[in-house]
């Protein structure tokens, strides 16, 4: 029998795929596009090779606290009332970045599907269906995750192959033609695209195999970073730099792009985001998993699921705060990218320099 | 209660406890010629074989008095010894002590000899009742296979598995559940292959069944599965005493109920239920094609009436526009929106298709007439539903007999209303909602502790579990055992 509370690394690798990609890659070519043209790849690239320094920090700060949990180590390492804090600081980066998703999320339906719905029923049945992956435990999760994600690969592969023999590759260049200057306004714009990967924070000490845990997280990652940077260049080639940077979601509209001669469906913009409200179910639940536990986790309470239906509120109201779906990039998306650094960069970093110290103090 | 040795008081303890019960049948014979001692044979008529009972147990007690062989004073001590033993031409002889014991075992349909002056009663294995024969299931028919289906008698049912594995470690546990039905369950299982884990679970759940009555296997399933709210199955039934013995071979568990045919295995996933024992009989290409078309058959049985509602009212623009405007030329004579279409015509084949399981021969085929005369052109003529909604319609319902398993196929065709209702309300995104909300809930039922999304949900990828699932690869290339049922012995298949 398959004990409870054990993830495979397989398992964790396809979490972390899925939870990284969401809303985020609809508007990742354009929004970068803006910033550094041609050159938006380098952005992409890099702040997804800045993630890896945090997974091995996470790494090691679970090589050193064995079969403890992400809150057992930062309460003992910290103390509980800074801790808490920080805890504090991660509940209001979920809620944010929810609210945000969802918005994002719901403007993306009542575009391409549903154009009389009004939005706030898009927002409140996806939350209440995300709720219900969200109040299961996190090896769940991962089988969610595990069964969505070749569904998300079939759909990233067929997207990429229908639209190659039609796309016009000389757009992609000049190559290092942008003005690097602005490379660090890029990533800050392409960091939001990683945002989900602290998943594995609560993952990684229920692994069945700690040996390859980090293996297969870093395979996962690369294939986050493959699956943007084909987004990114498809997009380009399919579009031109001119047309992209004036595109608000060019993942769907190169799917629009497509005619089909012979086959059964004649706009496969409706079928990709058909499939797309998968990919965002199994990067949103694991979000919303994350703000409960942490809620748990600050009012002491056994379980994490008592805080999912109460969020959902929230959640609505604060999505529903921007006006139109451009404060929702500009305003929301500014305020959220401080919580941002601060949630899935700061907190592990200085958990495991404060480890770091308190070891060393210990030893000495 | 003990017997005593008065053999007065114990027929009068019996038949105070067998009161108006007509059908137990008690025979008072006298053996003995100088000094008479008293035998009393009691039996449930119908139960126990008559003619066993008359040509080997009484003939031969009759003819003890007749050889007057026997000194009763000489051997009072031990006379139930010696009659067994010298006299009864039975197969099986039990003693018993404990009065409560012998008359369960009456009601068993064995007999009671008691004697007069014995404290012990002798059991004489007599049980015989009208059964059937052994015969081929209707349910899970094959082209090629075996034609033996299970029978009501368990004990049958566990010599039609054992045939097939001839292991001294396939063993068989016997338990009794109900506590006024008495109903035996024989586990079987391989002792070195299936995972103790999930055999001692098993054995727990039933254990704890404290229930007057199991009528049949899919009452024991409903009482052990571990959650009554999923209209899934999470325990697979099957006739096949074939499909029993290759999931013993797997390292399944296989349960069997007296008085049903219907044998339970243990553990079950989603991948287990897309198997059909006649994959294994046909070559590998062709049993991958048909596992193909069964999980399409799921997905159909599901989705396609909900795809149909989304795409007329929600998004016309996802089909070809000919197509499109061939769909709404054909519901211009259709009073109701497609959802109530839908739900008209999905009802009308629930009312047919429940008739016709329900009534058998000449009126099942009247039905058969009636139904595809209403459906096939006097809705159409009648303006209640469009000609595509009806292929919609026989889609479904085809693709829900090309599932294997019957309770699956069933669960399927429930929720594909529920599909209908979000498509009715939100279109394709509905859908969608409710197809992730689906994968949730396939992936928090678990099956006696396996989870039973496997191996969909990483359990048994790795090891490649999907060769026997999605498709069926040649058996050379099926070389280890299904790792969800963690079996002991992983390996099936070697080269030599």
């Amino acid at each position: 029998m398959q004990k409870k509370n054990v993830i495979s690394n397989n398992q964790i690798k396809n979490l972390l795929v899925t939870t990284i990609i969401g809303v985020g890659i609809l508007s990742l070519p354009s929004n970068i596009a803006v910033v550094l043209d041609n050159d938006g790849w380098i952005a992409v690239l890099v702040s997804g090779l800045l993630i890896i320094p945090f997974i091995l920090i996470i790494d090691k700060l679970f090589k050193m606290y064995p079969n403890k949990t992400i809150f057992e180590i930062g309460e003992e390492v910290l103390g509980k009332f800074i801790f808490k804090i920080f805890l504090i600081i991660i509940a209001i980066y979920a809620t944010i970045t929810l609210a945000y998703s969802i918005r994002v999320f719901g403007e993306v339906i009542k575009a391409y599907l549903l154009e009389r719905t009004p939005i706030a029923v898009i927002i409140i049945t996806m939350l209440l269906a995300t709720s219900y992956a969200s109040r299961a435990e996190i090896e769940i999760l991962g089988r969610v995750a595990t069964m969505v994600y070749p569904i998300l690969l079939a759909l990233f592969i067929f997207l990429f192959l229908i639209n190659m023999p039609k796309s016009d590759y000389t757009d992609i260049l000049p190559l290092f033609n942008a003005d690097f200057t602005k490379l660090p306004r890029g990533i800050m714009v392409t960091i939001f695209s990683y945002a989900g990967y602290e998943i594995i924070m609560v993952a990684y000490p229920l692994t069945d195999n700690r040996k390859d845990t980090l293996k297969y997280t870093l395979r996962g990652l690369f294939i986050v970073i493959g699956i943007y940077l084909a987004a990114f260049f498809i997009s380009l080639s399919q579009l031109g730099v001119n047309q992209l940077k004036r595109t608000l979601w060019p993942t769907i509209a190169i799917a629009k792009e497509v005619d089909l001669p012979g086959y059964f469906l004649e706009n496969l913009d409706g079928i990709v985001i058909a499939l797309w409200v998968l990919i965002v179910y199994t990067s949103v639940g694991p979000l919303f998993y994350i703000g409960g536990k942490t809620l748990s986790y600050i009012f002491n309470t056994k379980s994490h699921d008592v805080f999912i239906l109460p969020l959902i509120p929230i959640i609505y109201l604060i999505s529903m705060i921007p006006d139109n779906i451009i404060s929702v990039y500009d305003e929301m998306g500014r305020i959220l990218s401080y919580f941002l650094i601060a949630s899935i960069m700061a907190v592990p970093a200085i958990i495991f320099f404060a480890a770091l110290i308190k070891r060393r103090r210990r030893r000495t | 209660m003990n017997i005593s040795i008065n053999l007065n008081e114990n027929v009068n303890a019996i038949k105070e406890v067998l009161k108006n019960c007509d059908d137990v049948v008690y025979r008072t014979i006298e053996v003995g010629e100088s000094s008479k001692t008293k035998t009393l044979m009691v039996f449930v008529d119908g139960l126990a074989n008559g003619k066993v009972i008359s040509e080997f147990a009484i003939e031969s007690i009759l003819k003890i008095s007749k050889l007057n062989k026997i000194n009763t004073e000489s051997i009072m001590s031990n006379i139930s010894e010696k009659v067994s033993d010298e006299f009864l031409a039975i197969h099986d002889i039990k003693e018993e002590y404990d009065l409560d014991k012998v008359i369960e075992m009456i009601l068993i349909g064995e007999t009671a000899l008691l004697i007069d002056g014995s404290d012990k009663a002798l059991i004489l294995s007599t049980r015989g009742w009208p059964s059937r024969n052994v015969a081929e299931p209707p349910n899970e028919t094959v082209v090629r296979g075996p034609r033996d289906g299970f029978t009501e008698i368990v004990r049958t049912n566990t010599a039609l598995v054992r045939r097939r594995i001839r292991d001294p470690k396939l063993k068989v546990k016997s338990m009794q559940v109900g506590r006024r039905s008495k109903t035996d369950i024989a586990i079987m299982y391989i002792e070195d292959i299936a995972s103790d884990e999930i055999l001692n679970e098993v054995i727990r759940r039933i254990e704890k069944i404290d229930i007057d009555a199991i009528g049949e296997s899919a009452l024991l399933e409903s009482l052990i599965d571990g959650n009554h709210l999923t209209p899934f199955p999470l325990i697979e039934n099957t006739e096949r005493p074939d499909a029993v013995a290759a999931s013993i071979l797997e390292g399944r568990i296989a349960i069997l109920t007296d008085n049903t045919p219907f044998a339970l295995l243990v553990p079950t996933t989603v991948g287990t239920f897309f198997q059909s024992s006649e994959d294994y009989y046909t070559k590998w290409p062709m049993a991958s094609i048909f596992r193909f078309i069964r999980l399409s058959a799921a997905l159909l049985t599901v989705l396609s009436p909900a795809l149909y509602i989304a795409i007329t009212s929600f998004h016309p623009g996802l089909i070809p526009s000919v197509l499109a405007f061939y769909v709404a030329a054909s519901r211009i004579n259709v009073p109701f929106p497609a959802v109530v279409e839908s739900f008209l015509m999905e009802l009308t084949i629930e009312l047919l298709r429940e008739s016709g399981t329900r009534v058998a021969g000449p009126i099942g085929s009247t039905i058969g007439i009636v139904g595809g005369i209403i459906i096939g052109q006097a809705a159409v003529e009648a303006g209640v539903v469009s000609p595509l909604k009806i292929i919609i319609a026989a889609v479904t319902t085809i693709s829900f007999f090309a599932i294997a398993n019957y309770e699956w196929a069933l669960a399927l065709r429930v929720i594909r209303f529920i599909f209908m209702i979000l498509a009715s309300i939100l279109g394709l995104y509905g859908i969608m909602l409710g197809v992730a909300v689906l994968i949730v809930h396939f992936a928090r039922l678990d099956s006696f502790g396996v989870p039973f999304a496997s191996p969909f949900s990483g359990l048994g990828l790795k090891e490649g579990d999907l060769k026997d699932t999605i498709v069926k690869a040649p058996i050379q290339k099926l070389k280890f055992r299904p790792i969800f049922t963690f079996p002991k012995d992983k390996r099936r298949f070697r080269e030599r």
